[in-house]
């Protein structure tokens, strides 16, 4: 080894060779870099087993990130236990799940405050390249763009095992470094991130002038100009007016069949066989020459009003506000945009309808209308669901509807959700802010014309991937003029407004009607997330607080808005399954059970799914269930103060039902699990067994053990009773779902009210509480385990053998055209997946009615008055998803 | 409700799991057993020769932790992290075919394939360069499901992290490649269910038959 240049000089000069040998032989440290290497070795070894990750958690992965941190695979052996809240206290950054244009600002900063020597992990596909949410318009693709990376953990999620092997991967890198060459010590080396800026689309300020050139040359609008579009259809017209249908039909036949043209190049499931056997329905006639689509039977959802009692209803409006008022299309009442207000006040009112709770509220896009409608379904009555139309301008920003907050408040974030990706404008709406993306976005996303930034094709699959001539690998990036997902309408001038102070997405929403200034005691706003322990991932609050009360609150989200709904416009029917993995991913099996239904409902007898499937799909589900509540319970005891010691004993039997799911499904969190018309695999051979000893001799015992540990303790007591109540009438106005609603003492439960699937077999007790306290909704949580065990028992013990999908394997779908809403009780509450079908392999819209987003709807009302620390309390009650929040 | 009550009976919940965890293990004669390494007694001297598994069962409280280099929670066979393609190890045939399903199936698109062409032009049943994204594939298994060859397959490996992904996270055919043996080894039982022994029968015949002409072509 030469170390002429670095050995201090009187040491060569007084040490002869000999002796230097000698010593060099005999005593470790003779020159600097010996010392150094020393120095560094213990140094290194110090800070690589006590590296603190930022308690910063982002999607799916974050969950796995919770699991290795959790008994089963304790990170703490490696001396990373320390899941710091702030990020000055931090040594590194675990970026666990999808970065999102929204969160990047809140993540740069992040970084920004993390003091030298910091290191990041990107753990998964998205936080890697961007994942498969890759093409959506609201995803980062890949966290480097941004921050220096030092490990990647491929995988989606990563197991706990794969971080673990990640973080042994960070480990060795850190002990190859040396004090020397530390780039932290340089002064001259810059390592904080410029915060881009939420403008018109995500800007990155060190590439400013690059995007300003780029954007007044409009190559992307260019490029995109000769792509082709995603196919729009005319909206479904009543079926008393023929000869009008007949003729729109025609009309849009000409730029119908080039899309058709296209869709057969895209080589999807093309609509072209012969209608069925069953004509009962004149719209079923082949009223456009160019082809005959298949359609599905017209029902709004499986359990409905009924088509008799529909047209009775129907008359009863005409009558009482006057011909013209509702026109049956397609089992939905249209009304008249001005007349919603009273119909739908009536609909409310009246004692023979107590249309009392607005279950979902979603909007399509058609080539003549921007569609609105609502599913309403009665607490009284239930399982007597109507669908109600309201038909507004299709031009962009031009739609107006009233808003019907006044009728039923929790239509509230789902108006405002219309407004965001719709453009249609809610009159009389208390707050029409954009939710999900934020003020000064460019662009409305759901709108059929928006063309994102890696745009490749209205449908999948794409040609580059297959076609003759192509298949060769390229990036999206490298479609994108601007090398980055990345879209900016030409005419955008405001560049120098940008700036990394602003904070877009929050400003709008300060909390209450009152201006600061104006105020002469000290209230003030704090603003909450979205980076905070307690807030269940990137969900963010602006609480105006007057001392330790809380007199405003507004939520902001739209953090982890990953484009769902847009992506699923695009997916064949099939490729959509392992996206609503990620939309509750603590619920997976769910989640696929309600986008199955919805299909099913479609495709009508093609998929009728056989009794073996049926009981695996319930017994699924209610381990699902139990596995989502264990972890509500643990974490919403975490937030009022048990720290983790019941959120461990919970997670350890979610561990275990965990392990049921990775057996028989192949992963542990995205199952994968469902396919229309039963299930993807049979059950591995000793699953049920193993399942059937676990039903039966451990969840019961273990639910007990929670109970007697958890329902009589003080402090639980204290905290929870009376905290955050919602009556009766407040959880229906507010469209809250599932055990918020229940806790109320609701007894509404999609299982019971809108029968699906066999569950009319089972014996089970719907768990309803009385004052829709925090307490009763922890109760009620662990109450319905309890059934989900009963339920399970039965279900284990009557499964029968048999086949698991009604023909053989195709991953060619045929849905008929048509509309269907399913609705399935899942753990949060009733999910519902909307789902519009032109006849094609693609859906032509696809909605999510997730029960996160609308429980949040009344989260203001139960917050105001209680303390700072209480509102941590009631989030954790409503147990959100921030994968459901945001889509 | 005596004040303190509640909160005394969970910490006898809590004391009482603490104790169990040793009795229960004491009780079953599993304290002295290494655990997971099946019944060989307790030795602190020498790792086990194989990789310890923990096969977590219903009986014992609580849950084992699973210390993760040394040891590993059980694979499933259908645990799933990132496609692979499967060649015949005895003759070195791809048996994927280029048909282009798994492209078609796959939901977020991370499949690039192309068809190899003889030298005359004419199409021939194998990729000529296959790619997968992984930072693009969401391991959803998808492909592996509907491949009509069993071609494709999915991986068991999950420790693939690595510092770098622009160059390492694309994998081309040769990444892709493994041997028939290698995945009847991560997969026996699917390797030996009826289907896949059907499969690998055609193929076989078909590959045969190829031969049988060859060699008469040779001949005559």
């Amino acid at each position: 080894m030469s170390v002429q240049s670095t050995v201090r000089p009187e040491w060569t000069v007084v040490i002869d060779p000999v002796l230097q040998k000698e010593l060099e032989q005999h005593i470790f440290v003779t020159n600097w870099p010996k010392l150094l290497e020393m120095i560094d070795t213990v140094y290194n070894w110090g800070r690589r087993s006590s590296l603190w990750p930022l308690g910063f958690g982002l999607a799916c992965c974050a969950i796995e990130m919770i699991c290795s941190a959790c008994s089963r695979f304790d990170i703490s052996r490696f001396g990373a236990e320390v899941f710091r809240g702030s990020p000055r206290q931090a040594d590194v950054m675990i970026v666990s799940g999808t970065v999102t244009k929204t969160m990047m600002p809140m993540i740069a900063r992040l970084y920004d405050q993390m003091p030298e020597p910091k290191y990041v992990i990107s753990m998964g596909a998205c936080a890697s390249g961007g994942g498969p949410f890759k093409e959506g318009y609201n995803v980062v693709s890949g966290i480097d763009k941004y921050l220096p990376v030092d490990v990647y953990v491929p995988g989606c999620p990563p197991t706990p095992q794969a971080l673990l092997n990640g973080l042994i991967a960070l480990q060795k890198k850190i002990d190859g470094e040396s004090l020397a060459d530390a780039v932290w010590y340089k002064p001259e080396v810059e390592r904080d991130i410029p915060v881009p800026v939420l403008g018109p689309d995500l800007i990155d300020v060190r590439f400013l002038e690059i995007t300003a050139e780029k954007t007044a040359q409009g190559v992307l609008d260019a490029i995109q100009a000769d792509m082709p579009k995603p196919l729009i259809i005319p909206a479904p017209q009543p079926e008393k007016a023929e000869e009008p249908a007949a003729a729109q039909a025609s009309a849009a036949a000409a730029p119908m069949s080039a899309a058709d043209k296209l869709r057969a190049k895209m080589g999807g499931a093309k609509p072209a066989e012969a209608p069925a056997a069953e004509a009962p329905k004149p719209a079923a006639k082949p009223a456009a020459p160019a082809k005959k689509i298949k359609k599905a039977e017209a029902r709004p959802s499986l359990v409905w009003l009924g088509n008799d009692k529909l047209k009775a209803l129907s008359d009863r409006l005409n009558g009482e506000f006057g011909a013209g008022t509702s026109t049956i299309i397609e089992a939905g009442l249209l009304i008249p945009a001005d007349r919603l207000l009273a119909v739908g006040k009536f609909l409310r009112d009246d004692r023979s309808t107590r249309y009392d709770y607005l279950a979902s509220l979603q909007s399509v896009h058609y080539e003549d209308c921007i569609e609105v409608n609502y599913h309403l379904d009665s607490t009284v009555h239930p399982g007597t669901l109507i669908e109600l139309r309201v038909r507004t301008d299709e031009a962009e920003g031009k739609g107006e509807v009233p808003s019907l907050t006044d009728i039923w408040p929790g239509a509230e974030f789902q108006e405002r959700e219309v407004f965001d990706m719709m453009g249609v404008r809610f009159k009389g709406h208390p707050n029409l802010t954009r939710i999900l993306m934020w003020e000064g976005y460019a662009y409305y996303p759901l709108r059929k014309d928006f063309l994102e930034p890696y745009y490749e094709g209205p449908t999948k699959v794409f040609d580059s991937r297959v076609e003759e001539g192509h298949g060769h690998h390229f990036r999206s990036e490298e479609l994108n003029p601007y090398g980055t997902n990345l879209k900016i309408p030409r005419g955008y001038e405001d560049w120098d407004k940008l700036s990394s102070n602003d904070d877009v997405k929050g400003k709008n929403l300060m909390p209450g009607g009152v201006q600061i200034s104006e105020l002469e005691t000290d209230q003030f706003v704090v603003s909450m997330g979205p980076q905070h322990p307690s807030t269940h991932g990137v969900f963010r609050m602006n609480l105006r607080v007057d001392g330790e009360t809380v007199v405003g609150l507004k939520p902001v989200m739209g953090y982890m808005h990953r484009n769902h709904e847009k992506i699923g416009e695009r997916n064949t029917y099939l490729m959509n399954f392992p996206f609503t993995d990620r939309l509750d991913y603590l619920t997976s099996m769910g989640n696929n059970f309600g986008y199955a239904l919805a299909v099913e409902q479609l495709m009508g007898d093609d998929a009728k799914v056989p009794e073996r499937a049926e009981y695996i799909r319930v017994i699924m589900a209610e381990l699902t269930r139990v596995a989502s509540h264990m972890w509500a319970i643990g974490f919403f005891l975490n937030d009022i103060g048990a720290f983790f010691t019941p959120a461990l004993y919970a997670i350890e039997e979610r561990e275990l039902i965990l392990d049921l799911f990775e057996w028989a499904s192949g992963s542990r969190m995205m199952c994968n699990y469902f396919r229309f018309g039963g299930v993807a695999f049979d059950l591995p051979k000793g699953w049920k067994e193993r399942c059937h000893k676990f039903v039966y001799d451990r969840l019961d015992g273990k639910i007990d053990e929670l109970d007697k540990l958890l329902t009589g303790n003080e402090i639980l007591l204290d905290r929870c009773k009376g905290i955050g109540a919602l009556t009766a009438e407040q959880a229906i106005a507010w469209s809250t779902a599932g055990p918020v609603l229940r806790a109320s003492g609701v007894n509404y439960d999609i299982r019971r009210a809108a029968p699906y699937s066999i569950y009319d077999r089972f014996d089970f007790n719907v768990i309803v509480g009385k004052n829709g306290d925090l307490f009763d909704r922890y109760y009620v949580r662990l109450q319905e385990m309890r059934e989900s065990v009963k339920i399970l028992k039965q279900a284990v013990r009557d499964l029968p053998e048999g086949p698991i999908l009604p023909g053989k394997k195709s991953y060619q779908i045929k849905v008929p055209a048509g509309e269907a809403y399913s609705r399935v009780e899942n753990p949060k509450g009733e999910l519902g997946y909307y789902v519009v079908s032109d006849g094609s392999a693609t859906a032509y819209r696809y909605h999510v009615r997730s029960p996160s987003f609308i429980n949040l709807t009344s989260l203001e009302t139960m917050c105001v008055g209680a303390t700072v620390a209480d509102v941590v309390g009631i989030l954790g009650s409503l147990d959100i998803v921030l994968g459901e929040v945001d889509r | 409700m005596a004040l303190g009550k509640g909160i005394l009976i969970g910490h006898l919940v809590t004391l009482r799991r603490f104790l169990l965890t040793f009795t229960h293990d004491i009780r079953t004669g599993k304290a002295l057993k290494r655990r997971g390494g099946g019944d060989l007694p307790v030795d602190l001297f020498e790792r086990p020769k194989t990789l310890p598994v923990i096969q977590q069962d219903t009986e014992t409280e609580g849950i084992f932790t699973v210390e993760y280099p040394d040891e590993r929670l059980p694979t499933y066979e259908r645990f799933r992290v990132l496609p692979v393609l499967v060649y015949d190890q005895e003759d070195g045939n791809v048996r994927c075919t280029c048909c282009n399903i798994c492209a078609k199936v796959c939901p977020p698109q991370c499949i690039w394939m192309s068809q190899a062409h003889s030298p005359d032009g004419k199409p021939v049943t194998l990729p000529e360069e296959y790619y997968i994204d992984m930072d693009v594939c969401m391991n959803c298994g998808m492909c592996s499901e509907y491949c009509p060859f069993d071609a494709i397959k999915m991986d068991h490996n999950f420790e693939i992290s690595n510092y770098e992904r622009h160059q390492t996270h694309i994998y081309s055919l040769q990444d892709l490649l493994v041997s028939s043996e290698y995945y009847a080894k991560t997969h026996p039982d699917a390797y030996a269910s009826t289907e896949q022994v059907t499969e690998r029968g055609k193929v076989a015949k078909k590959k045969d038959q190829r031969l049988q002409k060859a060699l008469q072509l040779s001949r005559g």
